[in-house]
C-alpha cells in the first residue's frame, strides 16, 4: 500500500479518529506515501454519513466528503471496548510509526488509548493527539467541533461581522481542515525528533489553539489591550480602497489596496475617473479615510455600471490588487485552481476530481485518490499483515471484536 | 547565534530544529509566520530585508487593524529572527546572498514569480549554489497559470477566490468577512509541513528541492467540503439569518447584554418541554403551533420571534445560570476580551509570555510537542540589527563588510 519515492513511503499510520480535522491529517500523510489504516468502531466513523446528516452540507448522489477525508485509507473494524480487540490493536501499534487519536480524554483513559498506554507497546511510536480545547483544563473533556472550538470560542465569529449584525458563519469543516495541516506539521516534527534520538513522542494540537493562531493578529492585539473596532457596514467602510463592490452582473469585486500611495492614481484610471486623481477631497490618504463614505458611494456607483469581466481587465491593466468573491461553483472551472494544484484528478469513476492537500514539492507528487474504503474492507488483510493467523482472525470475528 | 545556543543548552533536550539555518526573504505574513514557527522550534532564522524593512513592520498602522501604539503584529511575526538589511538590486548584495545561501538549509521566498526571476532567486538559480537547500515558495495563486504573477493577499486569494466569503454569509446578505491575516496564518502551517517534508526527503536522499504552497490552494483546502461538493455539482444550501432560521431551536439569539447565545437543541423530540420550563415559558409547550417537531419546523419563524424576545430579556450570565445543568445544549459566541483571560486557553498553551516588556504576552504557534517547548520570545529585530554579526558568521572580514556598506549593498 505504500509507494516508493514519496517522502512518507514506508510509514504506517493508524488513524483512530473521527470526523474531519484528524482524519484529514491522516489523508495528507497518505497523499505523501504513508500506509494509512483507519480503525473504526462497528458503526463506522460518523463522517461516513455526515453529508446526509448535516443540514449545512451540499447534497449529492456521491458521498464526496467521505471520499475526500478517507482517500487511500484501508479500513479495519475493531470494537475497542472488547479486550480481544484492544489486544489486536497492540499488535498493530507494535509495528506502526504514527497513531492519530481524537477521542476526548476520558474515552482515551477508559479504552487505554493514552500515549502512556501505547508507549509501553512501542517506544518509537509517534502519538498525535487532537482535542477541541487542549489536554488539560476545565474544558478538556468537552467534545470540540470546529464551529464551537475553532470559530466561536476563539472569538473569530464575534469579530467576523458587520457592526450591529449577527456573528459570522464558517463554511463546513473550514477550521478542521486548517487544523489538519498543523497536526501534519507536528507529526513531521516528531519524525525529525525520532530520527535524531530514536525515540517516539507525543505531539498534538487543539481546535481552539488553531482558531486563535489563525486570528493571531487580533489575538496579539487583544493581549496588549487593543481590539478590532466593529466592521462598519459597506456604505461607510473605514477605507473605500479596502472594501467590496457589487458589479453590474451581481458579482463582488474586493479592492485590497495596501500601498495606496502608489496605487491611487492607477485606480482612478482603471475606474475611468481621471478627475478623481486630483480631487482635493481625496488627495491624500488622510482625506480619503475621512471621506471614505463619499468615496465608497462614488465607487459603488461606478462598479455597478459594468460587469465583473470589464473590471477584472481594467484593474489588472493598472496593476491594482483586487480579488473577486468567487462562488464555490466557480472553482471547478477555474483554470488557476488546477495550476495551484488545488483541484486534481482521481481514480474514482463517480468522483473524477477532488481537492488536493495544499503542499507541493518538486520531488514528489501526491498519490492519486482511490475509492475510500467500505467499513471493515481491509480487516483481514491488515490483521494478516501484522501476523494474526487466519484462526485468530476468525476467533475475533466470531466474538464480535472485529468485523 | 550565541544567544540561541545558550537558550538551547538551557533546555533538557535540544529543540527539534536546532542547528538549521533559515533565510527568510519574505514579506508580510504567511511566509514570515512559517519562519517564526521554525524558529519557535529552534531554527536560526535570518530575515533578509530591504533597507526600509519588511512593510509588515508598519502593518499596525493599517486602519483595518486594532489600533495600538505598540507594534504587536511585528512582535508576532518577527520573533526570534535576526535581521540583515540587503539591497538585493545591488550586485554586491548578491555576493552576500550567495554566501548565505551556501550555508543555509532552508530558504523561504514569497516574491511573485517575475521578481524571483529578476532577482535570480528561482529554485533553478539557487540550486547550483546549494543543492541541499530546501527551497520553499509561497505564491498567491500558484507557480504557473494565468494568475501566477498576481500578488496575492489572504483576503483575495485565500478567502475571496476560494469561495469561502461567498459561502460564509447569510442568505441575501453581503459576503462574509475575514480577519486580518486569518488565512495567512493558517497557510503558514502548510508551509511548515511542506518544509519538513523537504527536510525528510533531504535526509533520505541528500538532495534539496523545491516545496511550496499558495494562498489560493489553502483557501480551497479549508473550503474543501464545499469545493469537493461543487466538483460534482452539489451546491451549498443558503444559510438563513438568525431572524429566519429553518429550525428555531438551533439558532443564534442576542441576549440583553449584546452577547449571542448559540442554541443547539438538536434533540428537541426529547428536550422541548424541559427547554420551555428552563426558559420559564411553559405556555409555549402548550401552544399547538409548537406541539411537535414538524409543527415547530413549520412555525419556525413564529417560534424564533418568541425566543428572540425571551433571550433578549436577560443577560448571557443569567441564561448560563438558567440553562447550565439542564441538559439543554447551548454556547456563546466568544469575544477576544474574554479569550485572553480564558483559563482553558492557558491550558491549551495558546498564549505565552515573552521577554519583551512592551508586549509581555504573545500567541503561541499551535503545535505542541511532548519533547520540547517553543523558545520564549524576546523583542523582534530592528531592520539590519544583525547585519554585521551574520556576515561575520559567513566568514566575511571587517574590510569586506565595510566595503559592502559603502557600496550600498548592506544596510
Amino acid at each position: 500500500m505504500t509507494e516508493t519515492g514519496l517522502p512518507l513511503a514506508g510509514l504506517r499510520v493508524l488513524d483512530i479518529s473521527s470526523f474531519i480535522a484528524a482524519p484529514a491529517a491522516a489523508v495528507v500523510l497518505g497523499d505523501w506515501g504513508a500506509d494509512v489504516i483507519k480503525i473504526e468502531g462497528p458503526d463506522g466513523d460518523a463522517n461516513r454519513t455526515i453529508m446526509r446528516d448535516s443540514a449545512n452540507y451540499p447534497k449529492a448522489e456521491v458521498d464526496y466528503p467521505w471520499q475526500m477525508d478517507s482517500r487511500n485509507k484501508r479500513s479495519l473494524v475493531l470494537d475497542l471496548k472488547q479486550p480481544a480487540a484492544r489486544a489486536a490493536l497492540d499488535r498493530l501499534l507494535a509495528v506502526s510509526d504514527i497513531v492519530i487519536c481524537n477521542f476526548p480524554p476520558p474515552v482515551r483513559d477508559k479504552l487505554k488509548l493514552t500515549y502512556e498506554d501505547m508507549k509501553k507497546v512501542n517506544p518509537r511510536l509517534i502519538y498525535a493527539s487532537l482535542t477541541g480545547y487542549g489536554e488539560t483544563g476545565p474544558d478538556r473533556d468537552r467534545p470540540g467541533f470546529d464551529v464551537t472550538a475553532y470559530f466561536a470560542r476563539s472569538g473569530l465569529l464575534d469579530a467576523q461581522r458587520y457592526e450591529g449584525g449577527p456573528p459570522g458563519v464558517p463554511v463546513p469543516a473550514q477550521g478542521d481542515r486548517a487544523t489538519a495541516m498543523t497536526l501534519v506539521s507536528s507529526i513531521l516534527l516528531a519524525l525529525v525528533h525520532r530520527m535524531k534520538t530514536g525515540e517516539g513522542s507525543w505531539v498534538g494540537t487543539s481546535l481552539l489553539g488553531n482558531g486563535l493562531w489563525s486570528c493571531g493578529v487580533i489575538a496579539q492585539a487583544a493581549l496588549v489591550g487593543a481590539f478590532l473596532p466593529p466592521r462598519p457596514p459597506l456604505d461607510r467602510p473605514r477605507s473605500a480602497l479596502g472594501s467590496i463592490y457589487r458589479t453590474a452582473d451581481d458579482r463582488w469585486i474586493q479592492l485590497t489596496i495596501v500601498r495606496e500611495d502608489k496605487l491611487w492614481a492607477p485606480l482612478c484610471r482603471a475606474l475611468g475617473k481621471l478627475e478623481l486623481i486630483d480631487d482635493p477631497r481625496f488627495a491624500e490618504i488622510d482625506e480619503r479615510r475621512r471621506q471614505s463614505a463619499a468615496l465608497a458611494a462614488i465607487f459603488r456607483e461606478l462598479f455597478a455600471t459594468k460587469p465583473y469581466d470589464h473590471w477584472r481587465e481594467a484593474l489588472a491593466a493598472q496593476e491594482i490588487t483586487f480579488g473577486v468573491i468567487s462562488r464555490p461553483q466557480d472553482i471547478p472551472d477555474d483554470v488557476q485552481a488546477v495550476h495551484a494544484g488545488a483541484v486534481i484528478e482521481t481514480a474514482i469513476p463517480a468522483l473524477p476530481r477532488t481537492i488536493a492537500n495544499p503542499i507541493r514539492t518538486s520531488f514528489a507528487e501526491q498519490r492519486i485518490a482511490h475509492t475510500a474504503p467500505k467499513l471493515g474492507q481491509h480487516t483481514d488483510e491488515v490483521l494478516g499483515e501484522v501476523g494474526l493467523t487466519a484462526d485468530e482472525i476468525k476467533g475475533l470475528r466470531s466474538s464480535g471484536a472485529v468485523r | 547565534m550565541t544567544e540561541t545556543a545558550e537558550r538551547d543548552e538551557a533546555n533538557d533536550e535540544p529543540l527539534p530544529l536546532a542547528g538549521l539555518k533559515v533565510l527568510d526573504i519574505s514579506s508580510f505574513i504567511a511566509a514570515p509566520a512559517a519562519a517564526v514557527t521554525l524558529a519557535d522550534f529552534g531554527a536560526d532564522v535570518i530575515k533578509i530585508e530591504p533597507f526600509d524593512g519588511d512593510p509588515h513592520r508598519n502593518s499596525y498602522r493599517n486602519p483595518g487593524y486594532p489600533q495600538s501604539d505598540r507594534n504587536f503584529p511585528w512582535q508576532l511575526d518577527g520573533r526570534h529572527k535576526r535581521s540583515i538589511a540587503l539591497d538585493l538590486k545591488n550586485d554586491s548584495a548578491r555576493t552576500i546572498l550567495d554566501r548565505l545561501l551556501a550555508r543555509a538549509d532552508i530558504l523561504i521566498v514569497n516574491f511573485p514569480p517575475p521578481a524571483r526571476e529578476r532577482l535570480r532567486l528561482r529554485w533553478e538559480d539557487v540550486e547550483p549554489i546549494n543543492p541541499r537547500l530546501v527551497y520553499c515558495s509561497l505564491t498567491g495563486y500558484g507557480e504557473t497559470g494565468p494568475d501566477r504573477d498576481r500578488p496575492g493577499f489572504d483576503v483575495s486569494a485565500y478567502f475571496g477566490r476560494s469561495g469561502i466569503l461567498d459561502a460564509a454569509r447569510y442568505e441575501d446578505g453581503p459576503p462574509g468577512l475575514s480577519l486580518p491575516a486569518q488565512g495567512d496564518r493558517a497557510t503558514a502551517m502548510t508551509l511548515v509541513a511542506a518544509i519538513l517534508l523537504g527536510l525528510r526527503r533531504r535526509d533520505q536522499t541528500g538532495k534539496g528541492g523545491w516545496v511550496g504552497t499558495s494562498l489560493y490552494a489553502n483557501g480551497v483546502w479549508a473550503n474543501g467540503t464545499s469545493a469537493a461538493g461543487a466538483l460534482i455539482g452539489a451546491q451549498l444550501p443558503a444559510r438563513h439569518p438568525p431572524d429566519r432560521p429553518r429550525n428555531a431551536l438551533t439558532n443564534l439569539y442576542r441576549t440583553q447584554d449584546d452577547r449571542w447565545l448559540q442554541l443547539l437543541v438538536v434533540r428537541d423530540d426529547r428536550l422541548w418541554e424541559k427547554f420551555c420550563a428552563a426558559i420559564d415559558r411553559s405556555d409555549l409547550a402548550a401552544d399547538p403551533r409548537f406541539a411537535d417537531r414538524p409543527q415547530r419546523r413549520a412555525h419556525a419563524l413564529d417560534l424564533a420571534a418568541e425566543l428572540r424576545s425571551v433571550f433578549a430579556a436577560r443577560t448571557y450570565a443569567e441564561w448560563e445560570c438558567a440553562l447550565e445543568g439542564t441538559g439543554i445544549p447551548f454556547g456563546v459566541i466568544g469575544r477576544l476580551t474574554d479569550v485572553i483571560e480564558d483559563e482553558q486557553a492557558r491550558h491549551a498553551g495558546i498564549f505565552v509570555d515573552t521577554t519583551n516588556p512592551e508586549i509581555p504576552r504573545t500567541v503561541n504557534n499551535p503545535i505542541r510537542l511532548g519533547f520540547a517547548t517553543p523558545r520564549p520570545a524576546g523583542p523582534p529585530p530592528a531592520v539590519g540589527q544583525h547585519s554585521e554579526e551574520i556576515l561575520r558568521e559567513a566568514a566575511f572580514d571587517e574590510a569586506e563588510i565595510e566595503a559592502l556598506k559603502k557600496s550600498g549593498a548592506l544596510g
